[in-house]
């Protein structure tokens, strides 16, 4: 269970982060307009109440009639998914409540980054040019050094957030569907603590999820106390 | 050359179109089918839009069991997390940007740490706290819990509010005959109105949205937050209805909504202003 919790956290946070930044990297090529829009966008998709973001999410991908199912069968034709039943496998079940967090995560780390791209001076970047650097050079070697403080940050705020998640799981899979086959270690946390009214063994594992997220965020802490140290 | 830049625009251009599609499509699913009839919305192709709009989901969803008393808990929690959290951040935030007293750097350990606390972790021990002091399932427990994840986010970023108003213009005000109370009546509190309204509009949002808390801590039906009421709107037997589900998922994402356009550019800036300046 803590390695699945793990590995969701990964996957969830590589995702998130990957995906954000290419969106960011994206708002600065598209013209005006476009920008404006997805902006629009991502701050509508950013403000979705998780509640709501899993209502909307279970309506979408219901084995009935989802629309999820029909798109895929009907409108993109990669295969017959004719109520198929996303809930069905331990794995399914996370793909759903994966593509459910990182659809909620991407707008504040794409308006972010987005922010912190603007800081990349201009001249940096026409000088490579000059010199005849390749799009994906002057990315690795004058980008991304300015962004890194930035992804840093975003990355250890994402892990600390994916790795104690729970709304969505619970509600998405549903309370009556968790058995220790599929627990993340939120989820665990709360059936042992509520479900059992056993706080010894929540308690225990309270402990254990904040020793590790308390290792995961001394990037974040040591750098929100530097600048704290400045004033 | 500009030809082709212009080419290349075109295509981030589609792509971005077709982005801002995918990534909107579930709110515009939520809205559509919030529109939808029955029939509509229970057949096995889905329809893009609404034939016959309707709003009948909605008179549905705001006339079922305890939906108005439970808009009226969230309202109660949402504006006491505000006003105290505003409070007494700003005092606090003046006192961490302005004065040097013993304790400060840890009192900034615990303020930044305590937000990287993840809040499933301490269910169990706030309940029993709580439990102890006869503040489950009543809105005054769940209020305090929420002034826990309030107030740190509110200490950081209006310290940062703070700290960008030049000590000069306070000290001129005291120079040229204001009291200390008056500099900060006229000259501190309209600069860091913007950060105040920024804060406080976090504030609504997250204890708006709160899920997990309100689950565990109010039990009966008339003492919940609208979030839980949400997710009970199930319904349990073999017919779902998603029209009514949709209608008040909307109605209950509006103000979120709202309020997220307002200020979405001074949330990010508060979360990662270290990286930023440091």
């Amino acid at each position: 269970m803590l390695l699945r919790t793990v590995v969701f956290t990964a996957v969830n946070v590589g995702l998130t982060m990957v995906l954000g930044t290419l969106g960011a990297l994206l708002l600065v090529r598209v013209s005006t307009w476009v920008r404006l829009l997805l902006t629009t966008g991502l701050v509508l998709v950013w403000a979705m109440p998780p509640v709501v973001a899993v209502q909307v999410w279970s309506w979408m991908t219901n084995s009935e009639n989802g629309v999820l199912n029909y798109i895929l069968t009907d409108v993109l034709h990669v295969g017959n998914y004719f109520q198929h039943n996303w809930y069905e496998t331990t794995f399914s079940q996370y793909s759903m409540v994966t593509s459910l967090v990182v659809w909620g995560a991407i707008p504040f780390v794409t308006i972010t980054v987005y922010a912190a791209l603007s800081q990349v001076p201009h001249e940096l970047v026409e000088a490579a040019q000059i010199d005849g650097a390749r799009a994906w050079r002057i990315f690795k070697d004058v980008t991304l050094p300015v962004l890194m403080p930035v992804l840093l940050i975003l990355t250890s705020l994402s892990i600390i957030w994916d790795f104690g998640v729970f709304t969505q799981p619970y509600l998405l899979i549903g309370p009556g569907q968790q058995t220790t086959s599929n627990y993340l270690m939120s989820t665990y946390l709360y059936f042992e603590g509520f479900g059992k009214s056993d706080f010894g063994i929540g308690a225990a594992i309270s402990i254990l999820m904040l020793a590790i997220v308390a290792a995961l965020s001394v990037v974040y802490v040591r750098r929100m106390l530097r600048v704290g140290e400045e004033t | 050359m500009s030809r082709r830049r212009a080419r290349g625009r075109l295509g981030w251009n589609v792509l971005g179109i077709v982005i801002f599609v995918v990534l909107v499509f579930p709110v515009f699913w939520m809205l559509s089918t919030s529109l939808k009839d029955n029939d509509q919305i229970s057949s096995f192709t889905p329809t893009w839009f609404p034939r016959h709009p309707t709003l009948q989901h909605f008179e549905d969803a705001i006339h079922r069991q305890y939906f108005w008393t439970d808009v009226g808990n969230s309202a109660i929690v949402v504006l006491a997390t505000v006003a105290i959290a505003l409070v007494l951040s700003f005092l606090a935030a003046i006192a961490l940007a302005k004065y040097g007293f013993s304790g400060r750097k840890l009192f900034i350990v615990l303020v930044i740490g305590i937000q990287m606390l993840p809040q499933a972790g301490l269910i169990i021990p706030l309940y029993i706290v709580l439990a102890g002091r006869h503040q489950v399932n009543t809105l005054t427990g769940v209020i305090l819990v929420y002034l826990t994840f309030a107030l740190p986010f509110c200490v950081w970023t209006l310290r940062g509010f703070v700290l960008g108003i030049p000590k000069e213009l306070e000290e001129a005000a005291m120079v040229d005959g204001s009291t200390r109370l008056g500099a900060f009546v006229r000259i501190l509190l309209p600069l860091v109105a913007p950060g105040l309204v920024a804060t406080a509009v976090f504030a609504f949002i997250t204890s708006w949205n709160e899920f997990i808390f309100a689950n565990t801590l109010l039990h009966s039906g008339n003492k919940q937050t609208i979030t839980v009421w949400l997710s009970f709107l199930y319904g349990g037997n073999r017919f779902v209805d998603w029209g009514q589900i949709m209608a008040a998922s909307t109605l209950i994402a509006i103000p979120v909504v709202i309020f997220f356009l307002l200020v979405q550019r001074r949330i990010s800036f508060g979360l990662t202003t270290g990286a930023v300046k440091g």
